[in-house]
């Protein structure tokens, strides 16, 4: 028998899972229950969010379909690992969050968009964003935003080589890039030279 | 549309006039006459004297989706909510019988449904024949993997060289080949290239392109039962998903709503619902749940639409002197079941003395082609603008100055020696031979034009209210597909009443507010602003009329400043904006507009310079720089419209340089229906770009930019390859394996 990915978690069961194991009955509103679902803690933007999933359930479908209320500013557009529209950050990296399932992200500080903004300020990256239009249907631009976040946090004085490549992952069919440089080179220390 | 007489009822009365309008009944449009104000005159300000417009404006809608507050379709999840997946039919033509049963056995899965195919065996590789509602997305595909489908493959065609074989499958009772048309004559092109110095014939390719919308298509249905209906939908046109839902839903066109309030890309493949839109209805209709139904990455590469291929064949001739004498060319438009896009059936941009220019459709088992930017268009581009330089080449012109001869017009005369100059291309020193291929890093420069109309049409119905609380709203039902139509609609009414744009709120997206035109062909701006234009400045007039009655003074001396201050220019009152709204007393102001024809002009140039490094050894290609210059009568926002001049040379550089659809000719399966196959330029892969605008442009008139930006860039560039090293690539994508062939074929 090959090991897949999801027989590996069949077998696993609740695996790193922190929480209840899900019962396969009706659930009270009347909708069918997944079997192998689990309740399990998330710590997103420093607050604790719970989620029931089963055990393939990408971490960026938990935020997106499971998490109350819904995360869904970090997006879905290839679901494979390639776009980077769904990049987010776990302890401080940038990941794409379709690559991740929900369980490993268990025990592990998952920053997304909608925690860029402290006390509801713009951050100076956020900032720069709309001061050089950096969006335009904005689809890309919550992946953009963590994968410079993660750059700039770590680089506070990034090059433009370094910003072009911490953003190179990230599609965006627009042609905001030009922009989404700019304004990166803006929200460095000291502002762009 | 229904048709309309021709000319209004009865003459206007004295101030009064009759426009056509289209308005939208039980989700029809009907073009009705209206009588409106008769506003000759009507005109934006002059530049100088802007104060909003035609600057940098902040996008309004910037820090929503800086935050992840904006909601699309995609991020609408609602109590009870079901997601839908398609069963797309895996071969190019097969007879299809499915079994739900096993479906519906999965846990989680709620609902599964035949796609109706009314007998027919399917038409097309990646065909929807089947869809699944469940709890989950994940749950909806295994719902997808339970069907038992059973396929009877039939005789297929997916390629050019497959359709016009002789005993081809048929793709179509008319058979393959359709559409046929031509223009010129045939004999007078032919006998005009005897008198040419240079005659040169060529074969033009491009593949199929696809969108790549981020934002895949389709939907959320609210429908629980009982008549009404909301539709989330990922849109270019507001008022268009509602009346075809309406039928599938079994509703009255006017109980469905519709909400845009940010979409994710269309790029001229978002107008109808589509199979995935009829699926989605149909599951809501036999659940009574809401339905969430947007396509898989994969599922959007194969039924989501895309830019037609092309295949043209050429011959130009032209005298020592540069005159381009004759064209005659020969133009197959490759849109699978769909027909394909080529502009006109005439020579494109330029005009040579005679020709005879035929087209057709070549249809294979393959996804519809829809409209792309520019529809047709970088097609045509890339054919002539290839054939020019072949030409000055040829005859040893500099192929700038040979464009300047043939198209003898000041838009791209400006326009092309503004590029030439931010390209450097009159320091440059191969101009009318291509540079030696004994240097490592062979340099080169390219041109190319373009040409859209973008003008408008009466189509919007604009509300402003002024409260006496101060606030000022615009609202109409209009989509902003991140062109930055959002921000205009409040930025106009901004500059009428001398406010901050941030003072004024936009409200869009969503049929509840008057109608407007869907967002295609560069059309949007056109017929929206003027009708903005023209609702704000009623607002202003009657605003005034009413202070000046309460403040019993002349209107005619009422004026607003910078800032929203009213002053009596026949005393000396100045009162505040917000003290002056108050003044309103208890109920809102609400005036109207109307597209005014004056405030929309119509016919958009643009030129674009590329500069490339060729590597002589590997065939490696760097795109160094483009540059693009375009006019659009009036910018309303620059920083919007550099952004969109910026998207288009980024869009069809990547054309140029890496996209490519790619299906297996001998077992019809899609090799490119993902991103990590289907490559599309990243930032890494950008040159410098430099977007500017057409400044001489003096005319004070908006016309839509959209399209024009797209058209030139990948002529612009397969010039400068030949410019740099010799290598004449008649086929995109420009790959390093073709400069190679290229390369060896000069050296042997």
């Amino acid at each position: 028998m090959t090991v897949s990915r999801r027989t590996f978690l069949k077998g696993a069961g609740g695996l790193a899972a922190a929480g209840t194991a899900a019962t396969n009955a009706q659930a009270q509103d009347g909708t069918k229950r997944l079997s192998g679902r689990a309740n399990i803690e998330l710590s997103v933007n420093g607050e604790s969010v719970e989620v029931e999933v089963e055990p393939r359930t990408t971490l960026l479908n938990a935020l997106r379909n499971h998490a109350e209320p819904a995360l869904t500013g970090t997006k879905i557009v290839c679901d494979r690992g390639t776009c980077g529209a769904c990049t987010v950050m776990v302890d401080g990296e940038p990941l794409y969050s379709c690559m991740m399932l929900a369980h490993e992200a268990v025990g592990r500080e998952v920053r997304t968009v909608e925690g860029l903004s402290e006390g509801g300020e713009l951050s100076p990256l956020q900032e720069a964003f709309c001061e050089h239009d950096a969006t335009m249907c904005g689809f890309c631009t919550p992946g953009f935003l963590m994968s410079l976040t993660a750059c700039l946090e770590r680089h506070p004085d990034a090059t433009r080589e370094q910003i072009v490549s911490a953003v190179d992952g990230n599609l965006c069919r627009c042609g905001t890039q030009p922009q989404v440089v700019a304004a990166a080179l803006a929200a460095r220390r000291g502002g762009a030279k | 549309m229904s048709t309309l007489q021709e000319s209004p009822p009865s003459p206007a009365p004295a101030g009064k006039k009759w426009i056509r309008i289209t308005q939208v009944v039980d989700g029809h449009d009907v073009e009705e006459w209206m009588l409106v104000d008769d506003v000759e005159g009507i005109a934006w300000p002059a530049r100088e004297s802007l104060r909003v417009l035609n600057t940098d404006i902040r996008r309004v809608d910037a820090p929503e989706k800086v935050t992840g507050r904006a909601v699309y379709a995609h991020d609408v999840r609602l109590p009870g909510m079901l997601y839908g997946r398609l069963l797309l039919c895996p071969y190019p033509k097969a007879s299809v019988s499915l079994d739900l049963a096993p479906a519906l056995e999965v846990e989680g899965v709620e609902g599964a449904i035949e796609l109706d195919l009314g007998g027919n065996p399917t038409g097309y590789l990646g065909q929807p024949v089947a869809a699944v509602a469940a709890s989950t997305p994940e749950a909806a595909e295994d719902g997808i993997r339970a069907i038992r489908a059973v396929y009877e493959e039939q005789d297929w065609v997916v390629t050019f060289e497959q359709a016009i074989a002789e005993d081809a499958p048929q793709v179509s009772s008319r058979g393959n080949i359709v559409r046929p048309g031509e223009d010129g004559d045939l004999g007078e092109a032919r006998a005009a290239l005897e008198q040419c110095d240079a005659v040169v014939e060529a074969t033009y390719t491009l593949p199929v392109q696809h969108h790549v919308c981020l934002e895949t298509h389709g939907m959320v249905v609210d429908y629980r039962g009982g008549d009404e209906a909301l539709l989330y939908a990922s849109t270019q046109g507001t008022f268009i998903p509602g009346r075809e839902a309406a039928q599938h839903l079994d509703l009255a066109p006017s109980k469905v709503s519709t909400t845009v309030q940010y979409m994710g890309g269309g790029f001229g493949s978002k107008f109808g619902i589509g199979a995935e839109g009829r699926a989605a209805c149909l599951l809501a209709v036999q659940l009574g749940r809401p339905i969430h139904l947007l396509l898989t990455r994969s599922d959007e590469f194969l039924m989501a639409g895309n830019r037609s291929g092309s295949h043209q064949e050429l011959v130009g001739g032209a005298t020592a002197d540069g005159r381009f004498v004759s064209l005659i060319q020969r133009i197959s438009k490759l849109g699978g079941i769909g027909g394909g896009s080529h502009p006109s059936g005439r020579p494109y941009i330029y005009e040579p003395e005679k020709h005879h220019v035929s087209n057709q459709s070549v249809m294979t088992h393959t996804d519809s082609s829809r409209a792309m930017r520019a529809p047709g268009h970088p097609q045509a581009s890339f054919a002539i603008e290839s054939m020019v330089d072949e030409l000055a080449y040829a005859i040893e012109m500099d192929p700038l100055e040979f464009r300047l001869r043939n198209l003898n017009d000041p838009f791209y005369e400006r326009q092309l020696d503004r590029a030439a100059r931010e390209i450097g291309w009159y320091d440059h020193r191969y101009r009318t031979k291509p540079g030696p291929i004994d240097r490592e890093k062979a340099t080169g420069i390219g041109f190319a034009v373009a040409t859209w109309g973008g003008g408008g049409r009466p189509a919007c119905q604009v509300e402003v209210r002024i409260d006496p609380d101060g606030s000022v709203v615009t609202s109409v039902g209009s989509q902003d597909l991140g062109t930055g139509t959002r921000t205009y609609v409040a930025a106009i009414t901004a500059e009428e009443f001398g406010l901050e744009v941030a003072a004024v709120t936009a409200r869009i997206g969503s049929t509840d507010y008057g109608n407007a035109n869907a967002s295609g062909g560069s059309t949007t701006t056109s017929s929206l602003a003027p009708a903005v234009k023209d609702a704000a400045r009623n607002a202003r007039l009657k605003f005034l009329g009413r202070l000046a009655e309460s403040w019993g003074v002349d209107a005619e001396n009422l004026a607003i400043e910078a800032g929203g201050e009213v002053v009596d220019r026949g005393g000396d009152r100045r009162v505040r904006w917000r003290d002056a709204c108050a003044e309103l007393g208890a109920t809102a102001l609400v005036a109207n507009g109307e597209w005014q024809r004056d405030l929309a002009g119509n016919g958009i140039h643009g030129a674009q310079a590329a500069r490339v490094e060729v590597d002589t050894l590997t065939g490696e290609l760097r795109l160094v720089k483009m540059v693009g210059v375009h006019d659009c009568g009036l910018p309303l926002n620059r920083r919007a419209l550099k952004s969109q001049i910026n998207g288009g040379m980024i869009e069809s550089l990547s054309y140029a340089l890496f996209e490519e659809r790619v299906i297996d000719p001998y077992l019809g399966v899609q090799l490119t229906a993902d991103l990590d196959n289907y490559k599309v330029a990243m930032t890494g892969d950008l040159p410098e770009i430099e977007a500017l605008i057409d400044d001489g442009d003096d005319r004070n008139q908006v016309i839509g930019i959209a399209e024009g930006a797209i058209i030139p860039g990948q002529s612009a560039i397969a010039n400068a390859i030949y410019n740099a090293c010799g290598v004449r690539l008649r086929s995109l994508p420009f790959t390093p394996g073709k400069i190679l062939e290229g390369l060896e074929a000069l050296r042997s």
